[in-house]
């Protein structure tokens, strides 16, 4: 291979890498505010990283071992909070770079958590119910002296659900001798969950979206919509735009894309796929292979499936004159150089689908005071704490002249980076 | 010193027993219509067995120095049912003829009243086998505190919270609140609901039962198509429950026909002049000898008296198989604990006259013992309005709930209740699995 072809393979492989992306945003927002070396360590840093080994008697009788992490990266507006991931892939590095993620996340909505990330190296689609339960209850046994309410809060990620949870909170309650729903979020409603918490991503995107249609001057009439994804966020999100009166043009699913270019009936959509399983054999809509998706013709773009969707190999070719993150890290840096060249808009990720870690938020509140809201009153804070973040991070894009996602690291980090200053350094 | 014992006289030098944890029916009994609901909801015996026992059974035994200089040794209890939705809530006993199978019995019920109701705790009940009436105030005092200091690894604000009963009032309720504090070395409010308002109680407490069972009412009535006005209702009972009931119900412009108490039942057909009456009955401590106009019944033909709507709020199995043919009303309300017999339920049933269950139309009282805790660990308290509209969502809610289980399994308003408190629970505790 020629030196330069490995150079622009190294290149490709740097674009498609979310966490150097991250880095970028992050060193960027750091030379707007003039941050120095030393506090710019500290806030690259993770503060503590927990490596354990989880011995569990799998159900033929043997014995294995798997590895897990908890890292927290910030703890100084508040406890760590963050999502464990049960996957082959886990690894550090990741596991590291995700907890930073959160703590940009929770700094850019201001809700008063650090971040923090966990994950276990395994396979849950080869494993029974009881091993992932074993395992579960070892994981959260084995670093539950950094766990707690006050501590370090864990979520939902990758293969972990309302089960996995219902498991972290029994575990930690039964060491601790009394009910601690606090511990985790993500739980099913009937022992400490918030209500709207499956909508949050969805709903925190269509708050950004009618933001950001105020903030150019559009109508949500007169807004053609293309959603990548059918499902929590994306399927979700499609529902409430379409019922604050958007006109959503595409969905698609793993298999395929839809096409209605007067407008999709979005619960007609959503009742076939709830039905069927996919997207397929709905009737009112074309057909469209997944390939050109992104590009079809709208005003609006909303990623909201997977990374690296949105490249420097169709960048140019996408029509919308605003896209709002639904997906973590969909666009990569490059293309959203040469989105924001063109004048499109970008809502960027840590601000767009903030909604889920927002109500997490709202749970371990409500958790702590033992009362619990209706759906009505979590949804109106949510509008309130997501359109208060918009506006900040649109006044910050104003005030240093950058687009919306180094904003968004610049608000992040200053605010993480003046409680520092404020608290100073220990002993 | 001589040694006593508070229920068999025994030889000086021997020592009462340890009392054998007795296997009596109250238990048993409470739990077999819930086996029922179980049943009816197709729970396999492995998911249901785990609510067929208790959580954890304490029994602590309670040294007391006695006035006179002498000590006496009580026995104390403490069962916690089910923790599946969170820390146990649950009232303390004092009785000389306490039993334990009666608290599994009510520790259980507190299970499931709790999750009718949809507030985050589990069943607990706890007892002191005393005859409080003849101890001084001190002894009483020191009993409760030891009693209290004994169970400490077990209590507390997430763990296991007390709420008042009958011979545990809030003076009982701040002594336990005061020790736990103690030993904490902080404040812990929480670990006690039914505190007196100026000690980090709420407002609303007195009255939440009677609210409850208005909010029930009108909401049972708006099912029936019963009129919103102008109800002929009988209450039994006149006292923090009945009288506030009738009180509130008489202002709402229906007409309380009969009211009673443990005296004397008066009747009048156009209505009772329930201000007067209250007020004699405030002074006399009896409805006995009020002015007014109406009819003084035997207390037997008094609960058969024809009106629209009956709430017995007095006694257990007022309604029983011997007059549950000639009541002549439209709708049972229970204020009481259990005041319908299984069998006159039966008869009821057959005769088409509704019932709504103790457990949803009482449950006002342990909805205001929840928002006790909740205002304690907040630190913050609410004003009366915010208390009494969260309480009548609490039992709106409720009763949606119990009604959608009616309509699916076309079953009793009682069966319906008791089938979703069992599903709650089961499904709170197959959430969190079996540990270890």
């Amino acid at each position: 291979m020629s030196t330069v072809s490995m150079a622009a393979n190294q290149a490709k492989q740097d674009e498609f890498n979310p966490f150097k992306s991250m880095a970028k945003g992050f060193d960027t927002a750091a030379d707007h505010l003039g941050l120095d070396d030393g506090l710019r360590e500290v806030l690259r840093l993770p503060e503590r990283e927990l490596k354990v080994s989880l011995p569990v008697m799998m159900d033929n009788g043997s014995t294995r071992v798997f590895e897990g992490y908890r890292v927290q990266h910030n703890f100084l507006r508040g406890p760590c909070k963050g999502g464990i991931r049960f996957d082959p892939h886990v690894n550090i590095d990741e596991v590291r770079a995700l907890a930073a993620w959160m703590t940009w996340k929770c700094s850019v909505v201001n809700i008063p958590f650090g971040g923090g990330k966990g994950g276990v190296i395994c396979d849950p689609r080869t494993m029974s119910q009881g091993e992932l339960e074993r395992l579960t209850r070892r994981y959260t046994a084995a670093i539950m002296d950094i766990l707690g309410p006050d501590r370090d809060v864990p979520a939902p990620d990758m293969n972990t659900g309302e089960q996995t949870m219902a498991w972290i909170m029994d575990t930690y309650s039964m060491h601790v001798r009394r009910t601690t729903t606090a511990i985790v979020t993500g739980k099913p409603l009937n022992i400490g969950g918030s209500r709207g918490r499956r909508e949050a991503t969805g709903r925190g995107v269509m708050i950004s979206a009618n933001e950001a249609l105020k903030m150019i001057g559009m109508r949500p009439e007169d807004t053609r919509v293309v959603v990548q994804g059918s499902g929590n966020v994306g399927g979700i999100g499609a529902l409430l735009l379409h019922r604050e009166g958007y006109k959503i043009v595409s969905l698609s699913d793993m298999y395929g894309t839809v096409y209605n270019d007067a407008g999709l009936d979005v619960p007609a959509v959503l009742a076939h796929l709830n039905e069927s399983g996919r997207l397929e054999g709905y009737d009112e809509c074309e057909h469209l292979p997944n390939a050109g998706q992104l590009e079809l013709d709208c005003d609006l773009l909303v990623p909201a499936a997977t990374e690296n969707q949105i490249t420097s190999e169709n960048a140019d070719r996408i029509k919308a004159r605003l896209i709002v993150e639904g997906a973590n890290g969909p666009c990569t840096a490059i293309a959203s150089e040469i989105l924001t060249d063109r004048g499109v808009v970008i809502v960027p990720d840590i601000l767009a689908n903030a909604g889920g870690v927002t109500v997490s938020y709202f749970e371990w509140v409500q958790d702590r005071m033992g009362y619990f809201w209706t759906e009505e009153i979590v949804n109106s804070r949510l509008e309130q704490i997501m359109v208060e973040a918009f506006q900040e991070v649109a006044e910050t894009a104003r005030k240093y002249d950058v687009p919306m996602r180094t904003a968004a690291y610049i608000l992040a980090i200053d605010r993480v980076a003046s409680v520092y200053k404020l608290r100073g350094v220990f002993a | 010193m001589s040694i006593q014992d508070s229920t068999t006289s025994l030889q000086p030098g021997e020592l009462p027993a340890t009392p054998p944890l007795d296997d009596e029916t109250p238990f048993a009994t409470m739990m077999a219509s819930f086996d029922v609901a179980a049943r009816r909801l197709g729970l396999g015996p492995t998911e249901y067995l785990i609510l067929r026992k208790s959580d954890r059974e304490i029994a602590v035994s309670v040294p007391v120095s006695l006035d006179d200089g002498s000590f006496d040794v009580f026995d104390g209890y403490r069962i916690q049912h089910n923790a599946g939705l969170g820390p146990f809530l649950g009232p303390l006993r004092m009785s000389a003829d306490l039993r334990i199978d009666e608290l599994r019995a009510l520790a259980a019920w507190m299970t499931w009243k709790c999750a009718v109701l949809n507030v985050p705790f589990g069943g607990a009940a706890g007892g002191i086998r005393m005859d409080r009436a003849s101890h001084s105030p001190d002894e009483l005092e020191r009993t409760v505190r030891r009693y209290t200091a004994s169970l400490l690894a077990d209590v507390g604000p997430e763990r296991d919270v007390f709420c008042p009963d009958l011979q545990a009032d809030e003076q009982v309720m701040s002594w336990i609140m005061d020790t736990i504090s103690r030993h904490a070395r902080h404040t812990e409010n929480p670990a006690v609901t039914g505190k007196p308002i100026e000690l980090a109680g709420t407002v609303g407490s007195e009255i939440a039962v009677a609210r409850g069972l208005r909010a029930v009412l009108r909401l049972t009535a708006a099912h029936l198509g019963l009129p919103r006005k102008g109800l002929s209702i009988i209450i039994q009972g006149a006292g923090t429950v009945g009288g506030n009931l009738a009180r509130l119900m008489h202002a709402e412009g229906h007409k309380i026909v009969g009211l009673s108490d443990v005296n004397v039942a008066l009747f009048h057909p156009d209505g009772l002049d329930v201000p007067a009456l209250l007020e004699h009955n405030q002074k006399h401590l009896t409805l006995k000898g009020a002015e007014g106009t109406y009819e003084e019944l035997d207390p037997k033909d008094f609960i058969t008296s024809p009106c629209d709507v009956l709430v017995p709020c007095a006694v257990a199995n007022a309604v029983h198989s011997n007059n549950a043919e000639r009541i002549t009303t439209k709708l049972i309300l229970e204020g009481a604990h259990g005041p319908v017999s299984v069998r006159a339920d039966r008869i009821l049933d057959d005769r088409g006259i509704p019932v709504v269950p103790d457990i949803l139309a009482n449950g006002g009282g342990v909805v205001l013992s929840y928002f006790e805790w909740v205002q304690n660990r907040t630190g913050l308290y609410w004003i009366a309005d915010v208390v009494e509209k969260r309480q009548s969502r609490f039992l709106r809610e409720a009763w949606d709930a119990v009604r959608k289980v009616q309509d699916e399994h076309d079953v009793s308003l009682r069966m319906a209740a008791n089938m979703l408190a069992v599903q709650r629970v089961a499904e709170a505790d197959h959430a969190r699995g079996v540990y270890a």
